[in-house]
């Protein structure tokens, strides 16, 4: 498991998929001045943003008898040729889009516990959005719980992710 | 008294208090009859919760307020800049809080969060976690470094990961580079870090308020192999710090072989190392004397907490700087 240079390819193609999502040149925001690489896990591959100044140490003098698992900022994973983002990078994206829903204090707690959102738990969302989009799950204090894809007329937002996995992985 | 009366009372006392005799016989050794019974009885007691704000995330005050809000009282602890007592009385726990999901804070044990504070941690610096699951004190270095330089955890354990994994992404660490492998080997990693945090895995006699199994689990054999290997740790931690560099050396145990011991040995192999004085007020001075065997005299600036002192698990924590021109 060793660090790996991302392929422009793919990058373009994580790119788009940010992008249409949550908005022209967000990637390129989070990105900022940072590089993204690759750490392989099982089948799936994790991308992370790295400074520069990192490149030498981590491609070049890789460690005999260690194994990365984790290195700077957690964009997201790519699993079964499909991109999904970290928990980590949401609050800062919550900064770079419009793509949200704000819910209620209770909507907001069960959303942590892994429910999706009913359509009179929204409070506020923007008027653009369509069926199937990904957006931000936002409570009312802005803060980001997670992200959900908007479904049908009643259930609106079906939970994708949500930072309760932070307690659940951990059992 | 006769080492005959000694294991006798010993005996009792284990009995009574359902030790491990071997144990009790150790503690009558260091401390006497009264200090010991004070020991076992604050080791039956509960210790209070503790929290750690993650400035990362947001700052102390506005997390404070949140928490009060709910209810949660807060008491800061003297010398930690984030640290807090907190009672969650009444509440579900600590780990459930929305709070805590965001990463708002974490809750740390206070020795714990004072190895980092002692190890004190500059942005910009290459710093070195050993042994770093589950991740408290390379997310509290980190945010010491204000995301800044480069923390490298490095921990062997494969099923610790995932906890090492996730407190890094909930607490919005972005400077970390986590390592799997034995750290003995850390000098193939070719980095001379500025600063190193070594809490060695340890028999973790100090955890007994929190770990009552601990009372029987471990045998003397076992505090003798835990010593060994954090000699080991100790020892390659040593010899790849930068010249300059600071290294904080703790354990969860109270046992003097795993701590003292261990310590007067790497002074005499490693006479570029100087153990230096920790600026912060809490607990007590290590032992220069335990079981009457003499010890290097700077030992006196090393750290301990005690249970039936400080209310606390049992700690030890050394502060050790390499000279600039090794």
């Amino acid at each position: 498991m060793k660090p790996e240079l991302l392929d422009p390819i793919e990058w373009e193609s994580i790119t788009q998929v940010i992008d249409i999502e949550f908005g022209k040149e967000v990637t390129k925001k989070l990105l900022g001045n940072k590089t993204p690489i690759v750490i392989m896990k099982e089948s799936q591959r994790n991308i992370y943003l790295i400074p520069l100044s990192w490149m030498n140490m981590l491609l070049d003098e890789s460690p005999e008898d260690f194994e990365y698992h984790l290195i700077g900022k957690q964009l997201g994973v790519v699993s079964k040729e499909r991109f999904r983002l970290s928990l980590q990078i949401l609050q800062e994206l919550a900064g770079l889009t419009n793509r949200r829903l704000v819910v209620s204090k209770k909507a907001a707690e069960a959303f942590t516990y892994g429910r999706s959102i009913l359509k009179e738990s929204v409070i506020r969302f923007d008027e653009n959005l369509k069926r199937r989009q990904r957006v931000l799950v936002m409570n009312e204090d802005s803060e980001c719980l997670g992200i959900a894809a908007l479904s049908g007329d009643k259930l609106v937002g079906k939970n994708l992710v949500d930072i309760g996995w932070f307690i659940r992985r951990l059992g | 008294m006769s080492s005959k009366e000694l294991r006798e009372k010993a005996k009792s006392i284990a009995e009574e208090y359902g030790y491990l005799p071997y144990m009790i016989e150790r503690y009558l050794t260091l401390w006497g009859e009264d200090e010991t019974i004070q020991f076992l009885a604050a080791c039956e007691k509960p210790i209070r919760t503790a929290i750690r704000i993650n400035t990362l995330r947001a700052k102390q005050e506005f997390v404070v307020n949140r928490l009060r809000n709910k209810g949660v009282k807060l008491e800061k602890i003297p010398w930690l800049d984030d640290g807090f007592y907190a009672d969650f009385e009444g509440h579900s726990t600590p780990g459930a809080f929305l709070e805590h999901m965001l990463g708002y804070y974490y809750v740390q044990g206070v020795p714990s969060m004072t190895t980092v504070e002692i190890l004190d941690p500059q942005p910009g610096e290459t710093v070195f976690d050993l042994a770093a699951a589950p991740g408290g004190k390379t997310t509290h270095i980190a945010q010491k470094m204000n995301n800044e330089g480069m923390v490298i955890a490095i921990e062997q354990d494969r099923r610790r990961m995932a906890s090492l994994e996730s407190n890094i992404l909930r607490c919005n660490v972005v400077n970390a580079v986590i390592l799997r492998g034995d750290a003995k080997k850390i000098d193939k990693i070719g980095i001379q870090p500025d600063r190193i945090l070594l809490d060695a895995p340890c028999s973790g006699e100090g955890l007994l308020p929190i770990d009552p199994t601990r009372k029987t689990s471990k045998t003397i054999a076992d505090v003798r192999y835990c010593a060994t290997r954090e000699d080991e740790l100790l020892d390659a931690a040593v010899s790849v710090l930068a010249p300059g560099g600071t290294i904080v050396y703790s354990t969860c145990s109270i046992a003097p072989e795993e701590n003292e011991y261990v310590v007067d040995d790497i002074l005499k192999r490693h006479p570029e190392m100087t153990i230096v004085h920790i600026p912060l007020e809490f607990g007590i001075s290590g032992y220069l004397q335990p079981y009457g065997v003499n010890l290097n005299k700077s030992l006196k600036l090393t750290r301990r907490f005690l249970p039936h002192l400080h209310n606390s698990e049992g700690f030890f924590i050394c502060k050790m700087v390499k000279e600039d021109n090794a």
